[in-house]
């Protein structure tokens, strides 16, 4: 029986792993509004979903100045899109198949305070981005297809398989987070109905992008694809010849 | 006399494909009906009177995050058989998944429950009955999650399990 601790989680915002500045992360939250529709003759109240609500919460960092990719080079600027990855390590660092979040949200502020002598930033997102790639989703849970792991070469080893089995057929939306490379490289998902024969998700790519500075984003399927069972990440080097990305799928249900 | 405590303490809800599930929990906000009350008192009343309006039967739970693949809900007098709490409830809480599920809040008596012990729920769903995952929630290394009923259900209370 698998279960964990809040250690385990690692957050990456815009390209950037900000695992080792991150304190705390959340709520996660995906929830909705609950709209009554009890008739005169209901002997309950019922309600049906109306609109999401999905928030990362409030990214609880420590005060860093590490040029470039520390927490306040990188998050120090708030009022704008952050497109944002948290995984869910399950009592160990976060492997593929563990639980993400992730998608592109609104951080609202960035401020500094004491916090028992510590100086600590507080960084509160307001939910999911309008101008983000897709508002036709809103699905933030999905899995971690990739852990940031430097790759070198085509995947051909298994996948992956859907929590809930099976394939399913209203999309979804890939996330993704370069960190590192050294030249142009295609990153991308495959599936499969059985962990052995894939193919390309269609959709599912970043087309070649230079990876040598930090890339980040959101590729959404459209709201009826079909996604099989089982996914795995993808990458073909371009100029490239080694790139650290991590990725996350989102399915629809 | 039988008491018991939360230890025997089950909840079991449809999954995505409709299978029974057990998930983890370590709370349950208080299970049953709670009813508008209306005071429809008139001046010349010696005391307040009351009638009950519709009644509300939302239920939250939270528990440990868990990704294990999901298995079998026990059988009556049986341990627990837990799936995994994000394996169950992360797939329910897509906004385009949108069918009713059976969900029941059973109570062992100082064992295991069984059949004819109490639950609280919807034990048989159907299209138009059953509850629907309104928040699914992480922080740190716990879940939340609420479930309201469908417009048109009525829960109950019985003594049979989730089917």
């Amino acid at each position: 029986m698998t279960r964990t601790v809040a250690k385990y989680t690692r957050v990456y915002v815009d390209g950037y792993d900000l695992s080792g500045y991150t304190r705390s992360v959340g709520p996660l939250e995906l929830s909705y509004d609950e709209a009554d529709l009890t008739t005169l003759t209901d002997t309950v109240k019922g309600y049906l979903r109306n609109h999401a609500q999905a928030n990362v919460g409030t990214l609880n960092a420590v005060l860093d100045d590490t040029a470039t990719t520390g927490s306040h080079a990188v998050m120090s600027v708030a009022g704008q899109k952050r497109t944002v990855l948290v995984t869910i390590g399950m009592n160990a660092a976060p492997a593929a198949g563990d639980p993400a979040f992730a998608g592109q949200f609104l951080q609202k502020d960035y401020t500094a305070a004491d916090e028992g002598g510590a100086v600590i930033v507080s960084i509160p997102f307001s939910g999911w981005a309008s101008d983000a790639a897709s508002l036709l989703h809103g699905m933030p849970w999905g899995v971690l297809v990739s852990p940031a792991t430097a790759r070198t070469g085509a995947n051909s080893g298994t996948g992956i398989d859907n929590p809930s089995a099976g394939a399913t057929v209203k999309g979804g939306y890939m996330v993704y987070q370069v960190i590192a490379g050294n030249g142009t490289a295609t990153v991308s998902i495959d599936d499969s109905a059985n962990n052995s024969a894939f193919s390309a998700l269609s959709g599912a790519t970043t087309g070649s992008i230079n990876c040598a500075v930090v890339r980040h984003g959101v590729i959404a399927l459209s709201t009826s694809a079909t996604v099989r069972r089982y996914l795995r990440w993808q990458v073909a080097l371009g100029t490239a010849t080694t790139v650290t990305f991590a990725l996350a799928f989102s399915r629809n249900y | 006399m039988s008491r018991t405590v939360t230890k025997w303490m089950r909840f079991a809800l449809d999954d995505s494909a409709g299978t029974p599930r057990e998930v983890p929990v370590d709370s349950v906000s208080p299970v049953g009906f709670v009813y508008d009350e209306t005071d429809l008192t008139a001046y010349q009343d010696a005391v307040k009177g009351y009638l009950s309006a519709h009644p509300d039967a939302p239920i939250d739970i939270t528990g440990p995050l868990s990704n294990d693949a999901a298995v079998s809900l026990a059988a009556s007098a049986a341990a627990p058989a837990l799936s995994g709490s994000y394996t169950v409830l992360a797939p329910l809480s897509a906004p385009t998944f949108t069918t009713p599920l059976g969900l029941a809040v059973m109570w062992g008596f100082d064992g295991y429950w069984a059949t004819g012990d109490p639950v609280f729920g919807i034990v048989s769903p159907s299209a138009t009955s059953g509850y629907i995952c309104t928040k699914f929630q992480v922080e740190g290394e716990k879940y939340s999650a609420r479930f309201v009923p469908f417009p048109g259900t009525t829960p109950a209370w019985g003594t049979a399990i989730l089917t």
